[in-house]
């Protein structure tokens, strides 16, 4: 039992997360002592989340600047593109965008709680079509875990029963809210061309749960939730573990260096108070590292030993590799139809209640399809807070000019593609031993670039958004846009992965199914870089539900 | 602040419009050509002019940003505005004709446009400082133009010349008439400041019908009687198949 500041653990934590925050709860559930370690500054939902406050009341009407890359009201802190005093570097011809946060609960703060579970075939993808590599465990194993995790965070939505969609056990999911008419209209023209649009799963509480309140059905949930309905480590895991009494919580402390000792265990971290730059060794008994995929890798890599001089538990050498992003890309249009057309109130849970899950698995069965996987698409239609863009593309002046951007508000449709890109040996991140952050910490340098299984699948898209839109008579921008132009940067989807990847076999992973290392075994990794491969469905719900199993099976360990 | 402006009116051009304009002819501030011989100069003639575009060059703004860490929950903007009183009026009278009052909105200086401009162009951020060249410059044009045209700056000319000069530059077409593209460019940016700034406003949000904001207790509502029976109809006359309600399953 190592000690800090007088209180006694058996678990370090590295990361307030999802993955750590999940962790965490579980483990002090069970009555072992926790010591987590937050990079980021303390943060409060409860005092600090700026709920209904309008775009005119902040600065700039609210919109982005290299500050606040999300807009003012975002809940990120001392984050976004960029953390202030700590780079990372991209190599040559390569473009990669890492969004990170400095604060309690992590990016899970402000996501966009969207929570779609894996499929069988996600898991088993090689088995399937032959490509990359199988999940060492299976959706027949992971699914009593969502359906516990859904059950815990509180999940809104339905079980349609599509390939793509698993259904959850009865009494799991929460009441999804009613669709807008742009999306019935949407649902409507899918249904013409033999696809479905179906309730997108949100991590909302549209009934109320423990100590958390129902959705009130507005304000973005991309500032946080003072109430707790959009589920966030800092409004529900984090307190349930702090009043416990088995967690301590120190905050401003960025690890530097994960030791080791003489029988080869991982024995303690040293972090660095950002407070006052000071360095502070602390030990520890096990340590669980969920500081995000690319910082886990980071601070492995950054922790050289004898034993390990490539970096902590790396004898694989796949630290840091097989990192993916989730693909991106947009189409958008307008939809003259409905110039004009009634209001009323279209908040609702502000984000969106149809989407568009993945519809062609059959077609890659039969190979008709120049690419593997898939994606779904993400749909924005609704009268919306009207912002500094509402004038679109009005021209002239004047009345005519005023009337324009009246009739077309609420007229517009935007399809977020989010696929599926493959593990390659081109992606991946690495020290840059030429550059240290602020705390001498050295860097990450990222390597990208996409292959034609990512360029074709956007070419897919891209053709059927705009196949989507023609459907419900919009006019759809930029018709001719191709996918290399359309394609989003690497990391700009924020569902980057991979990078401490499981699987069966010690040579060619670095995390065992239970996220332990291979090489370390009291050294366990719980974030997203565990993933084998980077499914479309978004990542969040697979990184806590992994995290809650996992973390479940340690404290069963330390508890026997 | 500095402004440094050198016209881009070559002197031969100058001097030709000289026998057309007369008078005192200044540009950006600085006369250019002075000549009494022709005093009756001001005019409707709006003959177009040839390209002219001050291309004032501007010192960057580095004040302080709100930084990465604000309290948002209690907003507070810490630059300062920047914008001359001449400016601002020359913005006033623009807003306006962007933006005018009508049965359904106040106008664009009456929700205070102007100021949301100019704390706009005096942001630190390198996007509002682009911003900030073209809407400098832009007023300047209009103030050049109104000289070569009509003896007046901008604000003073009136209103028939005012929009003289602004139907030559309100429309996205005149991006390709060489000697309008800068000043319509600059239009364009105006109108979506102008208007986003109008509509995000209190009065602006009433106008233009966002209903949201406002917390419900219960199950959203989801969307009126009115409503569905309008999105039916739209789906029946696009020929798709009939809205259905989604269904839980």
């Amino acid at each position: 039992m190592a000690s800090f500041e007088g209180f006694e653990y058996e678990v370090i934590i590295v990361g307030s997360g999802a993955g750590g925050g999940m962790a965490a709860h579980v483990l002090t559930e069970a009555g072992i002592k926790v010591l987590l370690l937050e990079a980021g500054r303390d943060y409060d939902p409860v005092t600090e989340t700026p709920m209904f406050q309008q775009g005119h009341e902040a600065p700039l009407r609210g919109v982005s600047t290299s500050d606040k890359n999300f807009g003012y009201y975002d809940a990120t802190v001392d984050g976004g593109w960029q953390v202030p005093g700590e780079p990372y570097s991209e190599a040559e011809d390569s473009r990669f965008m890492w969004w990170r946060a400095r604060m309690l609960g992590g990016r899970t703060n402000h996501w966009g709680r969207l929570v779609p579970r894996f499929t069988p075939a996600d898991f088993k993808p090689f088995s399937f079509d032959g490509v990359a590599m199988d999940w060492p465990v299976g959706y027949d194993e992971i699914s009593p875990w969502y359906d516990r995790c859904e059950e815990m965070i509180g999940v809104c939505g339905d079980n349609p029963g599509l390939d793509d969609t698993p259904s959850s056990s009865d009494g799991v999911l929460l009441p999804p809210p009613k669709p807008r008419v742009m999306e019935l209209l949407l649902k409507s023209a899918c249904e013409s061309l033999g696809i479905a649009a179906v309730p997108m799963r949100r991590a909302i509480l549209t009934q109320p749960k423990d100590d958390r309140q129902a959705c009130l059905w507005a304000t973005p949930c991309g500032r946080g939730c003072s109430i707790g309905a959009a589920f966030q480590t800092t409004t529900s895991l984090l307190p349930w573990a702090m009043s416990s009494g088995n967690l301590k919580i120190v905050t401003d402390a960025m690890v530097r260096e994960v030791h080791l000792n003489d029988e080869g265990q991982a024995s303690g971290v040293t972090f660095v108070n950002r407070t006052n730059g000071e360095d502070m060794r602390i030990d520890g008994d096990h340590i669980i590292l969920a500081a995000s995929a690319c910082e886990t890798a980071r601070l492995l890599l950054n922790s050289k030993s004898e034993l390990f001089p490539n970096g902590l538990a790396n004898s694989s050498g796949e630290v840091g590799r097989n990192l993916t992003d989730s693909l991106g890309a947009g189409v958008s249009g307008y939809i003259p139809a409905l110039r004009d057309r009634p209001k009323y109130n279209e908040d609702g849970h502000t984000g969106n209640h149809l989407y568009i899950p993945w519809w062609d698995r059959e077609g890659q069965k039969k190979g008709t399809l120049n690419f593997s996987r898939g994606y779904h698409f993400e749909v924005g239609a609704r009268f919306g807070s009207p912002g500094m863009g509402i004038a679109g593309s009005a021209d002239g002046y004047g009345k005519d000019a005023k009337d324009e951007i009246r009739s077309n508000y609420g007229t517009n449709i935007g399809l977020s593609l989010r696929g599926e890109m493959l593990v390659s040996d081109d992606c991946y991140c690495e020290i840059d031993e030429d550059t240290t952050d602020q705390w001498g910490i050295p860097v990450l340098k990222f390597h990208w670039k996409w292959s034609d299984q990512e360029i074709n699948q956007v070419a897919h898209g891209l053709e059927w958004g705009r196949k989507i839109i023609e459907a419900m008579g919009g006019i759809v921008n930029n018709p001719d846009r191709t996918a290399e132009e359309a394609i989003e940067e690497g990391g700009q989807i924020i569902h980057e992965v991979g990078t401490t990847r499981m699987g069966d076999d010690p040579a060619t992973s670095v995390c065992n199914q239970w996220g332990q290392t291979w090489d370390v075994d009291n050294l366990y990794v719980m974030d997203g870089g565990v993933f084998t491969t980077n499914p479309h469905k978004n990542c969040t719900l697979t990184i806590l539900t992994l995290a809650m199993r996992n973390a479940s099976r340690l404290a069963e360990q330390l508890s026997a | 602040m500095s402004t440094i402006y050198n016209s881009k009116m070559s002197r031969r051009e100058s001097l030709k419009r000289i026998g057309t304009m007369g008078a005192v002819i200044m540009v950006g501030g600085i006369p250019v050509a002075c000549d009494t011989a022709e005093p009756e100069v001001a005019s409707l003639s709006s003959t177009p002019t040839q390209g002219h575009w001050p291309e004032i060059e501007l010192e960057a703004i580095t004040g302080p940003t709100y930084g990465t860490d604000p309290i948002i929950s209690n907003p507070t903007v810490p630059w300062s505005l920047t914008l001359t009183d001449v400016q601002r009026d020359q913005l006033a009278v623009l807003s306006d004709i962007i933006c005018p009052a009508d049965e359904r909105g106040p106008s664009a200086t009456a929700v205070g446009v102007p100021d949301v401009i100019d704390e706009w162009v005096s942001a630190p951020y390198a996007s509002q400082q682009r911003d900030r060249v073209h809407i400098i410059n832009g007023l300047q044009w209009l103030d050049d133009e109104a000289q070569l045209r009509f003896n007046a700056n901008f604000v003073s000319a009136s209103s028939q010349q005012q929009i003289k000069i602004i139907e030559d530059i309100a429309y996205r077409s005149q991006y390709d008439v060489p000697e309008f593209e800068q000043g319509a460019r600059f239009f364009s940016r105006l109108r979506r400041l102008v208007f986003g700034a109008y509509f995000s406003s209190p009065e602006g949000i009433e106008d233009i019908g966002y209903m949201g904001n406002v917390a419900i207790v219960g199950e959203y509502p989801g969307p009126t009687e009115e409503a569905m029976s309008h999105i039916r109809q739209v789906a029946d006359s696009l020929g798709l198949p009939p809205i259905t309600e989604y269904v839980v399953k």
